[in-house]
């Protein structure tokens, strides 16, 4: 048997490897993806006050600490037994609209770009935000960077700190804003909105105009059938910060829809002897194994699916580009997993709006900031969705807010049976007897799982990385026969 | 008239992953040292596209940052410079581009980015485990880590 080993990967998040191992034919026998984990981060908690977790948990990711901020906030107020008034509600998804700006702007124009604009074959030299921009030039690259810094600005400013957020307290937020600052940030999101507009002007014309990636994203080995999972508003629109999970089929049939506390009640989490990360998996339906389709207890928690889990987007402009995405790709839902890269761009097309309409809204300049706290029902779930999936903190504490005991589902926990099923797809759909592996191919694997915008960095508990990729392929009795080097 | 330029000294790292935030540490230190009144002190947590934010508008930098090497005594500090550029923890491990891509990318943008930049590792030995404190060789060796910091800062300072 010949085992291929891709470690580390590169372009992701955190820090992992894939090891294809081909049987004597030359062809995919099994994939294996391993992530490395760091220890200790439950224990690190407990014997804390709870409202000390918002401020660390903004530490366990570089990636999205403001994600892991409010699922965090929304989990002690639940301990607190309070809801925020709505001004602090509003201020807190205001800021985590500017989050998304700057996350999925990021993973568009860095992580996922190269691999359109430059093309999936490119030398890695030239497949990255470099040569991106050799290819659009230096002003649309001057404008992502703005437009990011601009959200981060946002986030800075509501946050307390760009990176390390210490917004949320419980109950609410530790500060309002003033008329000024909400003009300013009303400015910075009309411009978000244009610059959502332009992207996905540039998705049209570098993607959608190109038949031969057309063709790749609805007929290569990128389908993958699975249960959709995402937060949803009252109307059943998609929602970032509130609402109840919504579970559709892969017909796109509702399976459930539940609120935060009641999560244990519907997913559970699937262990494998040769990984440290679990696999979540819908309770309803049960773990049926790495398999796909209407039967399988597996779901994915990720723009695609976030969209297919709902009736619609809350703002205008994404609603009509979500209905041009469905209608483009044949109806709901959609199964192809590279189409995530257009829905998180109708999302960010609708964090830019909705930031606006936050900025907008009387209340946003409102005094009231917190409420009062009550007795301590010593337990709590927050739940909101992430970038990468929907993310859950579940806190325990004792009748002082003392932390007893921490459980944390994270996007791509939600997702990682699901990519280790779409490598594994694309492996088999790429790597043929007699086919030499080339450094392209290899790519085109891990265009199955980039999609995912996947960070391992939270979902073992680790920092991110970004490391060089090493490929060897080797005989049946272990002896190299070849090996590439990238980065 | 001699021109003063402005100098940040930027500690990467995550302070609750034991040796991984001796950059922000040595940092919080140095800051409350009065070394130089035109030092800059900051702390980030990773690389990248984050890093340019922090440096931006500075004419020299100095990162202090872990790093891990096959061969290493934990507690070694290390020095280079980007063209001579070693993997450090976190300016190789980023969210979205490593830190010569962003380096680069601040150069054809033309963001006005330092091209002054110094590195100063220390090897480290546990940054897999949740914990505030430094282990134990990189804790004992403390103070000497910070005095030849300093000593180093001081050099790259006059350069």
């Amino acid at each position: 048997m010949k085992r291929i080993t891709i470690d580390p990967i590169t372009r992701l998040e955190g820090h992992g490897k894939i090891e294809i191992f081909l049987n004597d034919e030359g062809e995919v026998n099994n994939v294996y993806f391993q992530v490395p984990e760091l220890r200790g981060f439950e224990k690190f908690c407990e014997g804390r006050p709870v409202e000390e977790l918002p401020a660390i948990v903004a530490k366990i990711c570089g990636v999205c600490p403001g994600c892991h901020h409010m699922a965090s906030g929304k989990a002690v107020d639940a301990v607190f037994g309070v809801n925020p008034p709505p001004t602090a509600k509003k201020l807190r998804e205001l800021f985590y609209m500017a989050h998304f700006v700057h996350s999925h702007t990021a993973h568009f124009y860095a992580l996922a770009a190269p691999d359109f604009v430059v093309g999936p074959y490119a030398p890695p030299t030239k497949r990255n935000i470099l040569g991106v921009i050799e290819k659009v030039g230096k002003e649309i690259g001057t404008e992502v960077i703005k437009q990011r810094r601009l959200a981060q600005e946002i986030q800075a400013l509501l946050g307390g700190h760009q990176t390390f957020v210490v917004m949320n307290i419980p109950g609410g937020v530790r500060r309002g804003l003033s008329e000024t600052e909400r003009d300013d940030i009303a400015d910075k999101a009309k411009g978000f909105v244009e610059f959502a507009k332009f992207t996905l002007k540039i998705f049209e014309d570098v993607v959608l105009k190109n038949k031969e990636y057309v063709d790749l994203i609805l007929n290569g080995p990128y389908s993958l059938k699975l249960h959709s999972m995402g937060l949803v508003d009252a109307s059943n629109k998609v929602n970032f910060y509130d609402g109840k999970v919504r579970v559709v089929d892969t017909e796109g049939k509702e399976l459930c829809k539940y609120s935060p506390p009641e999560y244990l009640d519907y997913v559970a989490e699937h262990v494998e002897p040769w990984t440290y990360l679990k696999f979540p998996f819908l309770k309803k339906i049960g773990w049926k194994g790495f398999i796909e389709g209407q039967n399988s207890g597996v779901y994915h928690a990720t723009p695609l699916s976030r969209l297919n889990a709902a009736d619609g987007m809350a703002t205008p402009l994404a609603q009509k580009e979500y209905e041009r995405m469905y209608t483009t790709l044949g109806g709901k839902p959609v199964h192809a997993t590279l189409a995530m890269h257009w829905a998180r761009l109708v999302e960010l097309l609708y964090s830019a709006e909705r930031c606006l309409e936050l900025a907008m809204d009387p209340e946003i300049t409102g005094r009231e900031l917190r409420a009062q706290l009550g007795p301590i029902p010593g337990e709590g779930v927050g739940i909101v969705e992430a970038q990468r999936g929907t993310l859950t903190h579940h806190y325990w504490t004792d009748e002082k807010g003392i932390v007893k005991k921490v459980n944390i589902i994270v996007g791509t926990t939600n997702n990682h049976a699901a990519i280790c099923m779409s490598i594994k797809k694309a492996a088999e759909g790429f790597i043929k007897k007699g086919v030499e592996v080339t450094d392209g191919i290899l790519n085109l694997i891990e265009m199955s799982f980039r999609a995912y915008d996947p960070c391992f960095s939270c979902a073992t508990h680790c920092f991110p990385g970004q490391m060089p990729m090493i490929l060897e392929i080797r005989e049946p009795n272990g002896e190299l026969i070849q090996r590439l080097i990238r980065n | 008239m001699k021109i003063i330029k402005k100098i940040l000294i930027l500690g990467i790292g995550n302070d609750i992953l034991t040796d991984d935030g001796i950059g922000p540490r040595l940092v919080r230190d140095l800051a409350q040292m009065n070394i130089n009144p035109n030092f800059g002190f900051d702390v980030a947590g990773c690389g990248g596209l984050e890093i340019m934010e922090h440096i931006k508008g500075y004419d020299k930098v100095i990162f202090i940052d872990a790093i891990r090497t096959r061969t290493g005594k934990p507690g070694a500090v290390y020095y280079f410079i980007p063209s001579d550029f070693r993997e450090t923890s976190h300016l190789s491990n980023l969210h979205d581009l490593n830190f010569l891509t962003s380096l680069k990318l601040g150069e054809i943008l033309e963001l006005g980015l330092p091209s002054d930049l110094h590195i100063i590792a220390v090897e480290i030995l546990e940054d897999m485990v949740f914990g505030e404190e430094l282990t134990f060789p990189l804790k004992n060796e403390y103070p000497r880590i910070l005095r030849k910091v300093v000593s180093l800062i001081k050099k790259i300072a006059e350069k």
